[in-house]
């Protein structure tokens, strides 16, 4: 296998993972872990997009040119992007600790329920039962077993 | 015309100098963000005027594109970037002892605004449209009540999962062209995108910049958020920033994505925001949810609306996106007080009529109710897709009439509650001044242009013509060819 086919599989893996990370995981922490690694995979592809095997940095060194040179845009943009996601990984986290200090759970079922009865609580209207409320799957659970 | 760069630079020059100066004095603190935005508006409108029919480039520090960066101005973008500086003059936070931190993020939002609507390379506007999206967390999250941390969260997720799938979409774009200017795209898409891989890359671009546009699947933050944020962030973000989303899609649209397919999706997908949104609107009990879910609906049929090939879309889709900028920020202005539960408000005309004068004006104008100017724009919509002979886009037609059925079944719902003679027990306090005062200045500028309505038709549809004129867009920034 060439290297290019292990690193695109690689790229599109994590773009992958990551999203079904996002819809499938019910803790937050995951939940942030999933778009760290799709931001991973984006960027890998995005470094892909010109990648060939063997070429070199596009530095001239004593005045030497060298014969193929990688496309040094994608690099740059990537860097961007990765600075971007880093800076709103830490955002996620420290908004994770604020509601994990509110609400004294990370479950992202739970904080959904409480947030809809925040938000009943405000407007002064009864909340209407929601079917994976986390009461609900424990009966649910219940009644299976 | 190197004043554009001004737009952007300004504002983000005063938010970082804003602390600095809040510290030497705490008036020009309060005072600076402000003007520094009547500033940026007001050189934003005198560049419209002298703009006329004649797109500008500009490109920053001297280097040609696609190297260097370019700045895109046509009438759409300077009206958009004005709209964003006038935007978040006139939905200033109000603050409270967080002044300045809000100060500073709004004044980041203005200019992260202007640059997404004058950005004329994809990477930029991945950049902007990732700088509007932290700043809006930080306004959000500014009400610092356990809902808006959750709400805040939950919106980060789905923006950043949006974000992610933007830049695969630019990755494919890039893979497959080499570049990310925009007019350079233009040259290249006919015969570099037009295939299954330039479909993708569009859906997810689609899906990317949508979730700000509040679009079908990727929406599910807006009602949790327009209900626990500060009502002015709200009304900023529905009325403003889903409004600079739009105009990335529609960018996207004239000058790189051709296919028939891409429009299919897009009609498919405001169909379904239409339907969702409505029925969600129908349904809510609270002032708040009801106007978001209603939000999602009115940009739906923006959707639809763009989703009509050629100038004749953009026409009518500008024309509704325009009234849906004015009309919610002003319902959000009204729901300050209105924040509590429908039955609520009976009787909430006593203490505050002019209010629900307002409301019943807004309401009107959203079902479009003539002569109001959001029947001449829903008119318009449903004229251009009754010329389009297909299904899917008669199916539009009757979803959009639909809609308006049940939008007039829950605003009359509630604005007939408002004059209930018994008064609710616990009825909302009387609006305050700013609010009433800036609520008032958009319904004016609702109602005037009822009497100036053919002129302005005129000026949408040259706004609209020029927009979708994709060789004048590569003739202006005139892109230096690869070697």
């Amino acid at each position: 296998m060439d290297t290019g086919l292990i690193l695109y599989t690689a790229a599109f893996g994590l773009i992958l993972i990551g999203s079904a990370g996002i819809v499938l995981s019910t803790h937050l922490v995951r939940t942030i872990f999933g778009i760290a690694l799709l931001e991973a995979g984006a960027n890998l592809l995005l470094l892909l997009a010109t990648y060939r095997e063997g070429n070199s940095a596009p530095i001239i060194v004593d005045g030497r040119i060298p014969a193929a040179m990688a496309d040094p845009v994608p690099q740059a943009l990537v860097l961007t992007a990765i600075v971007i996601g880093v800076g709103i990984l830490a955002l996620a986290l420290s908004l994770a600790l604020r509601v994990q200090r509110a609400y004294g759970t990370l479950d992202l079922r739970e904080i959904r329920q409480r947030l809809e009865q925040d938000i009943a609580d405000e407007a002064g209207i009864e909340l209407s039962s929601s079917s994976d409320a986390p009461q609900a799957v424990a009966s649910r659970q219940e009644g299976q077993a | 015309m190197n004043k554009l760069a001004l737009l952007v630079a300004l504002p983000l020059i005063t938010a970082f100098l804003l602390p600095v100066i809040n510290r030497a004095s705490a008036l020009a603190g309060r005072w600076s963000g402000p003007l520094i935005l009547l500033i940026t508006s007001a050189l934003g409108i005198s560049m419209w005027s002298q703009l006329g029919d004649n797109a500008v480039a500009v490109e920053l520090g001297g280097f040609r594109p696609p190297l260097g960066i370019t700045l895109y101005a046509d009438q759409m973008a300077i009206l958009f970037a004005v709209a964003a500086s006038l935007g978040t003059l006139l939905l200033w936070p109000n603050g409270g002892e967080d002044r300045v931190r809000q100060s500073t993020l709004a004044l980041i939002l203005a200019a992260s605004g202007s640059g997404l609507a004058l950005s004329g390379d994809l990477f930029n506007i991945y950049v902007f449209y990732e700088l509007v999206a932290v700043v809006s967390y930080g306004l959000i999250a500014a009400q610092a009540s356990s809902g808006s941390y959750a709400a805040t969260i939950r919106y980060l997720v789905v923006s950043s999962f949006g974000a992610a799938m933007a830049l695969t979409g630019i990755a494919l774009v890039y893979q497959a062209t080499g570049t990310l200017n925009l007019a350079q795209l233009a040259q290249l898409a006919p015969t570099q995108l037009n295939n299954t891989q330039g479909l993708a890359a569009f859906v997810l671009m689609l899906i990317g910049f949508g979730v700000k546009a509040e679009l079908f699947p990727v929406n599910t933050w807006v009602p949790e958020v327009y209900a626990t944020a500060p009502t002015r962030i709200s009304g900023l973000l529905a009325g403003v920033v889903s409004k600079l989303a739009l105009l990335i899609i529609v960018r996207l649209l004239v000058l790189v994505f051709h296919q028939p397919e891409a429009l299919t999706v897009m009609l498919v997908l405001g169909i379904m925001g239409v339907v969702s949104g409505e029925l969600a609107a129908w349904r809510a009990r609270d002032f708040k949810r009801m106007i978001a879910f209603s939000s999602i609906g009115q940009l739906g049929i923006v959707f639809i609306a763009f989703a009509i090939p050629g100038k004749a879309g953009i026409f009518a889709g500008l024309a509704v996106a325009l009234h849906h900028l004015v009309v919610k920020p002003a319902l959000f202005l009204l729901a300050e007080r209105w924040n509590g539960s429908l039955s609520n408000l009976a009787g909430a005309a006593k203490t505050s009529p002019l209010a629900a004068a307002l409301f019943i004006l807004l309401a009107l104008s959203l079902i479009g109710v003539p002569p109001l100017p959001g029947f001449w724009a829903k008119l318009l919509v449903l004229v251009e897709l009754s010329q389009q002979a297909q299904p899917l886009y008669y199916l539009g037609a009757f979803v959009i009439l639909a809609g308006a059925a049940l939008e007039a079944n829950y605003l009359f719902r509630v604005a007939s509650r408002f004059y209930h003679t018994e008064k609710a027990q616990t009825a909302p306090a009387a609006h305050r001044m700013p609010e009433l005062a800036t609520a008032s200045l958009l319904c004016a500028a609702l109602a005037g242009s009822v009497f100036v309505l053919s002129p302005l038709a005129e000026q949408i549809e040259s706004i609209a013509a020029q927009a979708a004129d994709a060789a004048h867009y590569i003739q202006t920034v005139n892109p230096e060819t690869l070697p």
